[in-house]
């Protein structure tokens, strides 16, 4: 599959085979805090630093993310995972360094923060349904109010999302009458409606019953394969080395580690990954 | 368009293939003995609560019935009727209240119709009530209006049953008829009309106001009076200060400091004053404020701005409390996927918020219409102001007849909260408010 993906990239990179094509196919000998970017960038993280009043959440952090690349962000709670990915589309403003996604740089411009918004999807914690919509509104609210499509066009793609994580038959319904893992797959819909070019995911699967965990894991298996440019922070290290192009080691609001699954469960460079690694597994 | 209609491709999908019967619950029903005994009878004690209890309530409930039927002339009712509904309203000039309450169930029953033409909200959720109300003009349409109603229904028969020609018997039966028959048409060619829904009670509001007011030869604010003045205070001080104690709400907790402070100290200075002392100033002081050449506004549109400040303030405070208890993750949500401030806040916070706050927000207003009573301290022939008249008059002096008149008002009163309360409770309902 991951073959497939890499031979998919190259064939759409081929005319702009930039320094970052160079590093397509990654390199289980290169040093770990290269990061092998699959493809040309569309995000570009550059000292990012983010402080919640005196506390430095986030200390520097570069990260540079490919087309089409999964990357999997794991570390122990309070290491700025979730907040780094909150910068990228704006729910955080980072104080310092520089984030630019798709070509667009995040700044106090509202505009750009809504051209971003616009291309980047979120999935959360806590689901964050709109519990006064119906499943198909929740769907639909994002490409009629922001894209302006009509109500006939947006129904019509919610639908196709909601068959894609397999809950059409729950269009009607509120999400207060769904399973968590119900919930979480129309979140999933939800973003995906906006047709975005990248997916970020906040701990998707930490508030779900276990049995409810491997649909969601299911569906955003599916979506990693097809060419969704994704950063998933995440405690499923299954999911990590499986689907995973490329995964980032964060702790103390700093990235530790960064490398291939191969790599980075078989033999990570550093201590503090080590350390983490043995912890959880 | 697209070979297969969306709507149609969810509605095959929303029934899946016939499921399984399910085991039924156990049967709830009680046989009426084995109620009497569960909730009336489960111990000697209990029985004995029942029985006395059970006497003072039938003694009361007789002497009340007693009162009503038998001891009381209600004469003086019958006399001073026309004062409770309309006050001092000239009385060559009652074809202005009549046309403007035909304009307004024309407008409202043509509203009425084109809301509930809409599909019920929330298919299963919103339940039977919604499907009653989608079956508008059929017989069971007209039962569901009849239970809906019933104590407005009961306040008109009272009221019909004091009058002494059948004119407005007639003119009431045809309110309703062009009530329930604009209601039909709006039901009938929806669609269309929704989206103007407010437009048509917005234009049938002011042309009812001109019929009233204006017209030829109109009849000024001032005379208004009686049931007529209180129900036109409140629903004009819903109607003004529901916005404004949103935006105040949404002032206090926005992000400017400047907007903030200005919100903040409105709020806390005007819930800080009695209503009787803004209707005061209204009456005595903004005459001051106004340049010599100027006509100040009416002394009804004074009154009206006072109630409406004053409640602006406390719907500020119930809506901020409807605010709190959205989660920031709803607003992250809205901004994730691209909705703009503006757009998370009217389309995600403010239908969640408004939808909790419903029973405080009508409970206040509850409390407005009874408060129109204060209208009488800046000289308004309101109700209670017409039954202490009433009680003057030479025909009927100094027979202990306060009972009777405020009896009467009384009623009056509760006919309007009490209908407030129902559509509340329905509108809870139908918003499904506690059970998501």
């Amino acid at each position: 599959m991951r073959q497939e993906r890499e031979a998919m990239s190259e064939m759409t990179e081929e005319p702009t085979s930039g320094p970052a094509g160079g590093d397509a196919t990654p390199d289980p000998a290169a040093p770990a805090t290269a990061p092998a970017v699959t493809g040309e960038p569309i995000i570009v993280c550059e000292g990012v630093e983010k402080w919640f009043g005196k506390f430095q959440a986030l200390r520097g952090v570069d990260l540079t993310v490919g087309r089409q690349e999964v990357v999997v962000v794991i570390g122990p709670s309070g290491s700025g995972k979730s907040t780094f990915i909150r910068c990228i589309n704006r729910l955080e403003p980072h104080d310092r360094g520089r984030i630019v996604v798709d070509g667009t740089e995040l700044t106090n411009d509202l505009r750009n923060i809504a051209e971003v918004r616009r291309e980047v999807g979120m999935v959360f914690q806590q689901f964050n349904l709109f519990p006064h919509l119906t499943v198909l509104e929740n769907v639909t609210l994002g490409p009629r109010k922001v894209r302006r499509w009509p109500k006939a066009r947006a129904e019509k793609v919610a639908m196709e999302m909601l068959e894609r994580v397999r809950i059409p038959e729950q269009a009607r319904k509120y999400p207060g009458q769904l399973s968590g893992g119900q919930q979480q797959r129309v979140a999933i819909a939800r973003a995906l409606a906006m047709q975005p070019k990248i997916m970020l995911f906040d701990e998707p699967t930490s508030a779900l019953d276990p049995e409810m965990i491997a649909e969601v894991l299911d569906v955003m298996r599916e979506l990693g394969r097809s060419g969704m440019t994704m950063i998933v922070v995440t405690h499923e290290m299954g999911f990590a080395r499986e689907v995973a192009d490329r995964v980032v080691f964060m702790a103390d609001g700093e990235i530790v580690e960064a490398g291939t699954p191969e790599h980075f469960f078989r033999d990570p460079t550093e201590e503090r990954t080590r350390l983490f690694l043995s912890q959880i597994l | 368009m697209t070979a297969v209609d969306p709507g149609d491709a969810l509605a095959g999908l929303a029934e899946p293939v016939a499921p399984a019967p399910e085991p039924e619950p156990p049967a709830r029903d009680l046989t009426p003995r084995q109620w009497v005994r569960t909730n009336l009878a489960a111990s000697p004690a209990d029985l004995a609560l029942t029985v006395v209890f059970g006497l003072i309530a039938a003694y009361a409930a007789y002497r009340l019935l007693r009162w009503v039927f038998v001891t009381t002339d209600w004469e003086i009712v019958r006399v001073n009727l026309r004062q409770f509904m309309i006050g001092p309203f000239p009385s060559d000039q009652l074809w202005r209240p009549w046309a403007s309450g035909y304009v307004l169930a024309a407008a409202l029953g043509l509203a009425g119709g084109v809301l509930v033409g809409r599909p019920a909200p929330g298919g299963e959720g919103a339940g039977g009530d919604a499907e009653a109300d989608g079956r508008a003009g059929a017989g069971a349409g007209l039962r569901g209006l009849a239970e809906r109603f019933w104590p407005l229904g009961l306040g008109a028969v009272v009221v019909l049953s004091f009058t002494r020609t059948p004119l407005p018997t007639l003119l009431t039966v045809g309110l309703v008829a062009v009530f329930l028959a604009f209601r039909l048409l709006g039901a009938r060619a929806l669609g269309a009309l929704r989206r103007f829904v407010w437009l048509i009670v917005a234009v049938g509001v002011l042309a009812a106001l001109q019929v009233i007011v204006a017209g030829p030869g109109g009849v000024g604010w001032d005379d208004w009076g009686g049931l007529h003045l209180a129900v036109a205070a409140t629903v004009a001080g819903i109607v003004l200060a529901f916005p404004l104690g949103v935006v105040l709400a949404l002032g206090r907790r926005s992000s400017l400091p400047a907007v903030r402070l200005v919100s903040t100290c409105y709020i806390e200075a005007f819930r800080a004053v009695p209503l009787v002392a803004l209707l005061f100033m209204g009456r005595y002081m903004v005459g001051f404020l106004f340049p010599t050449t100027v006509d100040p506004p009416s002394q009804l549109v004074r009154a009206v701005i006072a109630i409406t400040l004053f409640e602006a303030a406390y719907v500020a405070e119930i809506v901020r409390g409807g605010l709190q208890a959205v989660p920031a993750g709803q607003i992250e949500a809205a901004h994730a996927v691209g909705l703009s401030q503006t757009q998370a806040l009217r389309l995600v916070v403010l239908p969640q918020a408004l939808r909790a706050v419903i029973p405080a927000m009508v409970g206040q207003f509850i409390s407005l219409f009874k408060d129109t009573s204060l209208l009488s301290i800046v000289n308004f022939v309101e109700l209670l102001t017409v039954a202490e008249r009433a009680t003057e008059q030479s025909a009927f002096r100094g027979q202990g007849l306060q009972a009777v008149v405020l009896a009467f008002a009384g009623f009056l009163y509760w006919v309007g909260c009490s209908t407030m309360a129902r559509e509340s409770r329905r509108l809870e309902r139908r918003l499904g408010v506690g059970e998501r």
